[in-house]
């Protein structure tokens, strides 16, 4: 009797196994198939990628599409350099300002504090197309439609309040009594902050900064909208305008421009994926 | 110290009450550019749905009070918009919470470095640009040449090729599907280490009690998935709400306005019918759903 159990049993966690892995293999190919034909599509020259039945690899590979980048009429170099240029930037300037505000939402004591705080948390949540008119509005009289500093400005919508919210959880993880030593020194709040809470959140700060820089990487509507010059244009806004010319059918070198558009993003994610819940779940202790 | 308490203890909570300042200066910085970038606009915003204002019109910016929120009552577009947000967010967050907490479930035993293989692997679409997986999804989407097509064919699910961005019934259902691949990985992260914070003599203790399978997962593990659940959904509710990049780059919002969303209705509205005092009010009546969201999100926070 309870020999035939136990066998039963274990041919039902037999079959369990089983089912589990296939499971896992389903998903890996579902989670992957897709990255993969990107990059499969990105060495077809262009007449193969455009073939009624899809050849499942490159038969005849080739790095056509990614000469064509740049050599090409397009200037796929500049589109490049400015989101490089715009996602760094907003994400150093969005540490730097954040930096104090998340020190002081973390230690400080006043009495708009919960307020500020609850402020920034639904600053995080506002549609980005409500800004949108009025931004654009606020850049043309400031003269910053068109400039990497009106995308920064833009960028850093989404990207301060996030920082403040996620560094304020680095400041809330450092022992105080690290402070009150420095204190008891006679540092002051500035110094402490400075010379005692940030060399101890360096990480924090980096991954904060990834993190805005992944946001703003991910961003369409507002290059869209702000910059109208193509030479000043973002990869993502880049890969919407000149879909419809360039790249009208040549999958091949879209998919090529599309590997270079995630490579940089890629590499950061998989750089910060430990503190990725943190991250998004950054002011889930809010009002502590 | 504590003669300085009793020298105080007249008026105590007067005074300490006193001492604690309105604001921090280490907050200014980023509330002052705030108010300008975030405050300002959102007030901006408020204004603009009061007024007729057309970007290229010849006519300057005119008053006309809640005749932009009248106009959106009657305007069918606006419904079908609202309706096409409703079912991409809730739709695309439901069955994503769902296949992630599958994927978490599945792997939680994967331990060593096949196991962590295996977890980057399936984060792998989280990486991924929002518009490079739109254009991706495009192309396998194709009804000549398209990838999905292909398989379908040959497994023989379909007999004849599919225009599935082309029609009306189906491009939703698409763009969702697109939109699923992109965001499961976020709930699969953050419900996997939702699972391995469970205390291990929770899990000890239920299997004593026999436990197993099913029961264990629905009866012991679910409760305490919940708030990360709970906090996940509200927080991809919020950001489905908001999704312009995927959607814009598939489809711009068509065929019709078989994917238009309350983003792209607004966007349209503004650049492209240059119609900004509408499109505001649009974005006013917007504001209040989403600080519903917003409310229940820091709401579910301090029950946590």
């Amino acid at each position: 009797m309870m020999d035939a159990a136990a066998d039963r049993r274990g041919g039902t966690r037999r079959t369990a196994r089983v089912v589990q892995y296939v499971a896992i293999a389903l998903a890996l190919v579902w989670s992957l198939a897709p990255v993969y034909w990107m990059l499969a599509t990105s060495f077809k020259t262009e007449l193969e990628a455009a073939r009624l039945a899809p050849t499942p690899w490159p038969l005849r590979p080739t790095l056509d599409n990614y000469r064509g980048l740049f050599g090409g009429s397009l200037p796929f170099l500049a589109f490049f350099v400015n989101t490089v240029v715009t996602c760094l930037a907003t994400a150093i300037v969005a540490v730097i300002i954040a930096t104090p505000a998340a020190y002081a939402l973390s230690r400080a004591r006043f009495r708009l504090r919960a307020a500020t705080g609850y402020a920034m948390l639904v600053f995080r949540m506002l549609p980005l197309v409500v800004l949108l008119a009025p931004l654009y509005l606020l850049l043309l009289n400031a003269r910053l439609l068109d400039t990497h500093t009106g995308l920064v400005v833009g960028f850093a919508t989404f990207g301060l309040p996030f920082a403040v919210w996620m560094l304020k959880s680095f400041v809330d993880a450092v022992p105080i009594e690290v402070e009150e030593a420095a204190r008891v020194d006679g540092y002051r709040r500035w110094q402490i902050l400075f010379r005692v809470v940030v060399p101890l959140i360096l990480p924090g700060l980096l991954t904060t900064g990834t993190f805005v820089f992944m946001e703003a990487w991910n961003n369409l509507i507002y290059p869209l909208t702000f910059v109208t010059t193509l030479e000043k244009q973002t990869l993502p806004a880049a890969l919407v305008l000149t879909f419809t010319g360039q790249f009208k059918t040549d999958w091949g070198g879209m998919m090529a421009a599309a590997t270079l558009t995630t490579l940089p993003l890629m590499i950061a994610f998989f750089a910060v994926q430990r503190s990725m819940v943190r991250g998004l779940t950054s002011g889930a202790v809010a009002g502590a | 110290m504590r003669v300085a308490l009793a020298g105080n203890s007249r008026r105590p909570a007067a005074r300490t009450a006193e001492r604690i300042p309105w604001f921090d200066t280490m907050v200014l910085p980023s509330a002052g550019v705030l108010a300008i970038v975030v405050g300002y606009p959102v007030v901006y915003t408020l204004v603009l749905s009061a007024e007729d204002y057309n970007l290229i019109g010849t006519t300057p910016p005119r008053f006309v009070g809640g005749d932009n929120f009248a106009k959106l009552v009657h305007d069918p577009t606006f419904w079908q918009a609202l309706g096409n947000t409703l079912v991409y967010t809730f739709g695309s967050v439901a069955i994503a919470a769902l296949l992630g907490l599958a994927l978490a479930l599945l792997t939680e035993r994967a331990s060593g470095r096949a196991g962590r293989i295996v977890r980057a692997l399936l984060l792998t679409p989280w990486a991924v640009p929002f518009v490079v997986v739109a254009f991706l999804f495009r192309y396998m989407y194709l009804q000549n040449g398209g990838a999905i097509n292909a398989l379908l064919l040959a497994a023989g699910v379909i007999d004849t090729p599919i225009s599935w961005l082309n029609v009306a019934s189906l491009a939703l259902p698409a763009v969702m599907v697109t939109n699923v691949w992109a965001m499961t990985p976020f709930f699969f992260l953050l419900l996997a280490a939702a699972l391995a914070g469970i205390p291990n003599e929770v899990i000890e203790s239920a299997r004593v009690d026999r436990a197993r399978g099913w029961s264990l997962v629905v009866g012991i593990k679910l409760p305490f998935l919940r708030n990360a659940l709970l906090v996940g959904c509200l927080l991809m509710i919020i950001a489905n709400f908001n999704d312009f990049a995927k959607i814009w780059a598939m489809t711009q919002g068509g065929p019709g306005y078989a994917t238009t969303t309350l983003v792209v209705y607004v966007y349209r509205q503004a650049f492209e019918s240059f119609a900004i005092g509408y499109a505001s009010a649009i974005g006013v009546v917007w504001l209040a759903l989403l600080l519903v969201f917003a409310f229940a999100y820091l709401r579910a926070l301090r029950v946590r």
